[in-house]
């Protein structure tokens, strides 16, 4: 989605484990959900 | 509403503001996610950092990974900082930038707006305000940003397309998008998808 809005050179950081010990930790667990760093940059 | 939209964006905003006006007013309270000082621990934060920042300015912080992982903002630059909260990452941007770079805050939710205005008057700050505004209607000229920042928000936007075209808008050609949210790497079933409920909790 970000590429066809307009952006290029897109990088995906590492996950971390952002509900980890969380009362969210369960249903985050059920779909593997973790939370990343993204870069783009609008081109010019 | 866009009938291509699983939820009703104005619905989906409703529940996010209850929410957050939670996190904004009782920040230690029970959320289903970490907030505050453990939290930018948890996410990587340099602590040198944060610990010199004031508890009002980190005690709601709510993100969900660090959107200057993979790049620190450089001296100077002009900052959008979407969903801006309680304004934890845009006094952090603030540092990076330092006094020639300047910082807005964009966010919906009044109790955080509050908050964040008033540790920029606590802390003095000339170069950081926060404004009222949607992800999808940043109150922002064309191209006047540097790099748009954002942290746990886009996820919250029932048009995803329309908030990137918008922070597309805003940055100057050659600008950076610099974001942290979260993804799920197993599907989500389609009922699941219009659950507004599960949007939020």
């Amino acid at each position: 989605m970000l590429e066809d809005s307009g952006f290029v050179d897109v990088q995906i950081g590492s996950a971390v484990d952002t509900f980890g010990g969380a009362i969210g930790e369960e249903k985050a667990r059920s779909f593997d959900v973790y939370g990343y760093a993204f870069l783009a940059r609008k081109p010019g | 509403m866009n009938d291509d939209l699983l939820v009703d964006p104005e619905e989906l905003r409703e529940q996010v503001r209850g929410k957050y006006r939670d996190v904004a007013l009782a920040p230690h309270g029970e959320h289903h996610f970490h907030t505050g000082r453990p939290l930018t621990v948890r996410l990587g934060y340099d602590q040198t950092v944060v610990e010199a920042l004031p508890d009002k300015a980190v005690e709601s912080f709510a993100g969900v990974g660090n959107p200057f992982s993979l790049r620190t903002l450089a001296r100077g630059e002009k900052i959008v900082d979407i969903g801006s909260g309680a304004g934890f990452d845009s006094f952090i941007a603030a540092g990076q930038v330092t006094s020639t770079g300047r910082v807005v805050g964009i966010d919906m939710t009044e109790e955080m707006l509050t908050k964040s205005r008033q540790t920029v008057h606590d802390l003095g700050l000339t170069n950081v305000e926060f404004l009222e505004g949607l992800a999808e209607s940043i109150p922002v000229a064309d191209g006047w940003a540097d790099a748009v920042i954002s942290n746990g928000v886009i996820n919250l936007c029932a048009d995803k397309r329309a908030v990137f075209l918008e922070i597309h808008r805003v940055l100057r050609p050659g600008g950076t998008l610099q974001f942290a949210d979260i993804a799920n790497g197993l599907p989500v079933p389609p009922d699941a998808l219009r659950d507004i409920d599960l949007w939020t909790g």
